[in-house]
């Protein structure tokens, strides 16, 4: 993204002679920020690439994303790192790589459909990949960082169809549900999304600028006939400002797309000896971490990372929290009270056996380990083979709690069911089903809408008012990918309702 | 002066005498005379439209009600502005006749928005009256293959629709007030406000187009029974006052430009000498003013009627009504070298007169005016636009055009463009030959007949900068370059000489460019050769001449100074030197609306047909959208997506429908590129824009279109 230091600001320097006031505009975009601008690609071509998921939105075995324009052949050679695509519509096996990290992001099915013998009539490329969330976001995520793609807009595929002639291919059937998963349900996902406190946000962010727009334009249609004054402009600056700064904040805020991504960091703590490096080897089936009868076995932290769900978990096993009189243990004590804190989830292993069964005592003993206030937990009741007789049902109340037994494996579908509940809670919205599909066009748009206020930031009121008020209709129309279109009859409401304008 | 080819005549018909002026009713109904196109109105529209029919090489007759008002300003004595500048400009490009005309009959230019951005910039001049009205009187009498005629118009001359295009009849000439006919191929209708125009000044009203002038009655009625959809309209005037009675002492002065900028590509400079200019001032109401208004409200009948007004403030009543307690802006403007009328812009009323006289001595300056006739309203009968197709032909009577304020547009410069292209697609239409239309990515006048056809209007429509989505790249400094070529090749409505000018310009444009980016040096060289351009360090280097162009404290007279080989040249060309420097200024902003702009052209080549019955079609499309659609009767899949309220589901459906059900009959062919030309191709060999495919629907059964009432 165009950040605004990027852009290079002549400063104000002499005056141009003769009787031309105008003198260009104040500000200069570096040729290689351009392409981040419109969200366009490659000049020239026949368009940008575009890319959307195209199976269902949900969990599933398989997830199918498509991709249309010229770029599509450049995305399969950065995604899969060969130098050039498979042969045409044969599916070929690939590890698919995150570009920029070149870390593997999943391994899946690639198809390469150079144009015009394809669906949009364009070269496309179709990924198929394992359907769980963090392997759909991160390869969406990893095609939306390559230059010259974009997310699709709603409809878009089917639209290229048509202007390719392709589209009486629409007519089958099956193809049916795809334009539906196009438009229908990314309207509906998008709705969704705009209900509730977001929704409310990005509103008033569209007020506002649709606001700021318009006083900006009346100063332009209008201020040299009629009574638009110049302090117009201090309060079109002010505002956009302030939007700018809320936008960039909101963007910096998107700690769910980053658990998604980085993975959540759970931590596995309780007192000694309850079993934690057991549930540690329990859930990544193998036995990662020295367990012994013995209390104070793990003296330093353990990491491994772990799937649940379709979700990414750093699961670190910890030395059990007690006043240690060793020396070594006590660093581990320490060093499992830091990792404590900086946990997004405890799993709090405790003794079936030597805890009542009430929401009262289960407190109590969570609240002994001293967790992170804030963060959610888990209790996992270890030993429940040792219970003997019938199994006391968890609270209902308090932190959700499961029991199990690590010698026996029962219980354990319970918790890692528990487990992807309470991931599907971080990462995103489980009513949304499929928070990566809209929060990554989201995210592109707002990223595009705040880096051109921040042009507009950098124009000042010296420069070119036109090019200012071109940043502002970019921003605009952004934003209004996301809260809806703002046309010009819009933007005349509200220039005539605020001033006294024409004759 | 234009002339080209000989008349292209009819069969079987009677020679009319071309070039020469016909008087009074000598035609009998025996032999009545045939042109291919005949013009109704010779107002702002009528005049361009009849210029350009005849300078495409149609016989062509303008017919009026009276020939001495041929070229009459009838409201505000400027042409020119913010926006409608760029329409001029755009006129001016297809070599229409109010740029150049301004240029011999200006007072006063001056380009508003200087410091605002080219982009924006308004040209604009305040116009010798009677100096306009004489100097387009000698430009319509004496054009080529046009004949000029006083006459009323009562009804149309109407006959069987042609097979295979929509519409229930065709237009075949008009009738005239005596009785006679005259036979036409295509008729232009631009009777402004005449169609039972009604003024209003206090309690009184009496039917009139223009104070002074007899409206048009007997039309209304024949466009009423036709069955097209009639909406009310009102505006208003100011009253004018005597120079020599206002005291001017107090008051801020505007003076005019020096050196002033013409309106017209052919102009080297405008007529006047900068210091013989005239100057504009400023005074301003007060609350005195404001009290008069709202006392008399009762005896206001323009105001209180229900009529549709526009959102803006057209009236110094609704402007103390809406905006009250605040002081509101009068500009003093001339009305000619030798005139002692004064026109005080944004006061028009219409108050009783003697209450009239009363708000003008409320008025810094005017205190001692004398009034020498009053304000008043005007209402009158507007045809909803969305009945035309965006050749600004009528769907419903095959042949029959509009242009003007009759579609609800208010402005000269509105209607002097509308005219234009009314007048080339009539000529174009008698011709056989496909018709001319400007896409919203071309020009100005697109926007304008796009936003008429497509959406309809609820007040008079006036064209602002706002309303254009590629603004950056429709300057008025291009409109030449976007629009001379077509207009040459496709519509044969430009001279040979405009579009030789054009061509050498836009040859030199792309050589400069091409040179100014050839020319590339490290950051640090560049700071040695211009030291008062603070070139960015974050730049890559090399940084091209073009590059260093858009900087503010560029120009190419310092470039040239610094690089007198190859540049030196380049400066010396004023006028190719200071639009290099624009095009720089806007190269990165026109570069990225590419994409957009050809997205909006794909929809636009993406034809519906004409006769979908929307409220009957098996596709999936709410009852709203169906209304919408059959309201508003978009022409292109781009039309359809600006019409508010229509989702993306909603067009994927139409398409699907249109494409399935139509594709037996349905050949496929590629759209000739609208523009040959367009902004930014100059900057990138690559973005050469594909052939667009589009579908193009058989007209085979043919029916009526249902008449939105």
């Amino acid at each position: 993204m165009a950040e605004p230091g990027d852009l290079g600001l002549p400063g104000e320097g002499v005056r141009g002679e003769g009787s031309h006031l105008w003198r260009g505009p104040t500000w200069q975009v570096p040729p290689e920020a351009s392409t981040h601008l419109c969200g366009c690609g490659t000049a020239g071509g026949t368009g940008d690439t575009i890319f959307a998921l195209s199976s269902a939105p949900g969990r599933c075995g398989v997830a199918v994303i498509r991709a249309s324009g010229p770029g599509s052949a450049g995305l399969l050679r950065s995604l899969t790192g060969t130098p050039g695509p498979p042969p045409p519509r044969v599916l070929a096996l690939r590890r698919i790589r995150d570009p920029r990290s070149a870390e593997t992001l999943d391994r899946g099915l690639v198809v390469w459909f150079p144009g015009p013998n394809s669906f949009t009539g364009e070269d496309c490329a179709e990924l198929h990949v394992h359907g769980g969330p963090a392997v759909v976001s991160g390869v969406l995520q990893a095609l939306g960082r390559l230059p010259g793609l974009r997310p699709a807009e709603p409809g878009e595929f089917t639209r290229r169809a048509f202007a390719h002639g392709k589209l009486d291919l629409t007519a089958a059937e099956g193809l049916r549900d795809l334009i539906a998963a196009e438009t229908e349900a990314q309207r509906r996902q998008a709705l969704r999304q705009m209900e509730g406190d977001l929704g409310r946000l990005y509103q008033r962010w569209s007020h506002a600028l649709t606001q700021a727009l318009a006083h900006l334009e009346a100063y332009i249609d209008f201020s040299e006939d009629d009574n638009v004054e110049e302090e117009v402009l201090a309060r079109v600056a002010v505002t956009v400002r302030a939007l700018l700064q809320e936008i960039r904040g909101h963007l910096r805020d998107g700690r769910r797309g980053e658990l998604l991504r980085g993975g959540v960091r759970a931590v596995i703590a309780g007192p000694p000896n309850v079993g934690k490096s057991s549930l540690l080897n329990l859930l990544c089936r193998r036995p990662a971490a020295i367990v012994s009868p013995s209390a104070g076995t793990t003296r330093d932290v353990l990491e491994v990372a772990l799937d649940i769900g379709g979700y990414p978990l750093l699961l670190s096993d910890t030395a059990g929290l007690r006043r240690a009189a060793d020396p070594v243990e006590r660093e581990g004590v320490r060093r499992a009270r830091e990792r404590l804190c900086q946990a997004d989830l405890v799993l709090a292993v405790l003794d079936a056996t030597s805890v009542s069964p009430t929401p009262a005592a289960l407190g109590a003993a969570l609240a002994a380990l001293e967790p992170p206030p804030g963060t959610p937990c888990v209790l996992v009741l270890n030993k429940a083979d040792l219970l003997g007789g019938p199994r006391g049902a968890t609270p209902a109340q308090g932190p959700p709690a499961t029991l199990l037994s690590c010698k026996t494996g029962e219980g354990l579908e319970a918790l890692l069911e528990l487990l992807a509940q309470q991931l599907a809670q971080l990462c995103g919205d489980p009513l949304s089903g499929w928070p990566s599909l809209t929060q990554s066009r989201h995210s592109r748009h707002l990223g595009a809408c705040a880096a051109a206020l921040g042009r507009f930031g950098d124009l000042g009121d010296s420069g070119d008012l036109a090019l200012a008020a071109e940043q502002l209709r970019l921003a605009r129309r952004e934003l209004g990918r996301i809260t809806g279109h703002v046309g010009a009859e819009d933007v005349l409401d509200i220039i005539f309702r605020d001033f006294c304008v024409g004759k | 002066m234009f002339l080209r080819g000989g008349c292209r005549r009819l069969p079987l018909l009677p020679a009319p005498r071309p070039g020469h002026r016909r008087a009074g009713s000598e035609a009998g109904a025996a032999a009545a005379p045939r042109y291919e196109v005949v013009v109704i109105g010779g107002g702002h529209a009528g005049t361009e439209a009849a210029a350009a029919a005849a300078r495409g090489g149609a016989c062509t007759l303008l017919l009026t009600h009276r020939i001495g008002t041929i070229g009459e300003m009838s409201c505000n004595p400027s042409f020119g502005g913010i926006g409608k500048g760029h329409l001029m400009r755009e006129v001016d490009a297809l070599d229409g006749l109010c740029g150049r005309l301004c240029d011999r009959s200006g007072v006063h230019y001056k380009v508003l928005n200087r410091c605002k951005g080219p982009a924006v910039w308004g040209l604009r001049a305040q116009i010798d009256r009677g100096l306009y009205k004489e100097n387009m009187q000698k430009e319509i009498l004496n054009t080529p293959l046009l004949t000029v005629r006083e006459a009323s118009v009562e009804d149309l001359l109407l006959k069987e629709p042609e097979p295979g295009r929509p519409g229930k009849c065709q237009v075949a000439g008009v009738v005239l007030g005596d009785g006679s006919t005259v036979r036409a191929g295509s008729v232009i209708l631009t009777t402004g406000t005449f169609l039972r125009g009604m003024i209003y000044i206090g309690l009184e009203m009496h039917p009139a187009g223009r104070l002074g002038d007899q409206p048009a009655i007997g039309l209304a009625h024949t466009l009423e029974k036709l069955g097209f959809a009639v909406g009310r309209l009102k505006t208003g005037t100011p009253p004018r006052l005597a120079k020599d009675t206002i005291d001017f002492g107090g008051l801020e002065e505007r003076a005019a430009d020096n050196p002033p900028v013409p309106f017209s590509f052919l102009s080297e400079a405008v007529w006047i000498k900068p210091e013989d200019q005239l100057s504009c001032y400023l005074t301003r109401t007060n609350l005195k003013a404001q009290q008069i208004i709202r006392n008399n409200l009762h005896l206001n009948n323009h105001i209180r009627e229900t009529t549709r007004g526009p959102r803006y403030c057209p009236s110094l009543e609704s402007k103390v009504l809406r905006f009250p307690d605040r002081e509101h802006q009068v500009w003093l403007e001339p009305e000619g070298l030798d005139s002692n009328i004064i026109y005080p812009q944004g006061m028009s009323m219409t108050l009783p007169p003697e209450l009239q006289e009363q708000v003008v001595k409320s008025i810094p300056g005017l205190e001692k005016a004398k009034m020498l006739q009053p304000g008043y309203g005007v209402q009158y009968d507007f045809l909803d636009p969305r009945q035309l197709t965006t050749s600004l032909e009528s769907r419903l009577v095959q042949r029959l055009f509009f242009a003007g304020q009759i579609n609800g547009t208010t402005g000269y410069e509105e209607a002097a463009a509308q005219g234009v292209i009314a007048g080339i697609n009539a000529c174009l239409r008698v011709q056989g030959r496909p018709p001319f239309t400007v896409s919203r990515t071309e020009g100005y006048v697109g926007v304008l007949i796009d936003d008429l056809t497509t959406l309809g209007t609820t007040e008079p429509y006036r064209m602002f900068t706002s309303r254009v989505e590629f603004r950056m790249a429709l300057r008025p400094d291009n409109a030449d370059a976007r629009l001379t070529h077509r207009g040459f090749e496709e519509a044969g409505c430009v001279s040979q000489q405009r579009y030789e000018q054009a061509v050498k310009m836009r040859a030199a444009l792309e050589d400069g460019i091409a040179t100014l980016k050839s020319i590339q040096f490290s950051i640090s060289k560049w700071s040695q050769l211009l030291p008062g351009v603070p070139i960015s360090n974050s730049r890559r280097s090399p940084v091209s001449a073009f590059e260093v162009l858009q900087y503010q404290d560029a120009n190419m007279e310092i470039l040239a100074k610094a690089i007198p080989e190859p540049l030196g040249k380049l400066a010396q060309w004023r006028e190719l030197a200071e639009r290099l420097k624009i095009e720089a200024a806007y190269e990165w902003c026109v570069v990225n609306q590419q994409q957009e702009m050809e997205e909006v052209r794909r929809d636009e080549a993406l034809q519906l047909p004409d006769d979908l019955d929307y409220f009957a079609i098996d596709a999936s499309l709410s009852a709203e959208v169906r209304e919408k659609l059959a309201a508003n009767r978009p022409q292109t899949i781009g039309a359809v997506s600006r019409i508010p309220g229509i989702t993306p589901a909603a067009i994927v459906n139409l398409l699907r429908f249109v494409k399935t059900n139509h594709q037996k009959t349905e050949k496929l062919k590629a759209v000739p590129q609208s523009g040959k030309y367009f902004p930014g191709k100059m900057y990138s060999d690559k973005a050469t824009s594909q052939r667009q495919i589009s579908a193009e629907f058989s007209e085979e059964e043919a029916r009526f279109v249902k008449t939105p009432l």
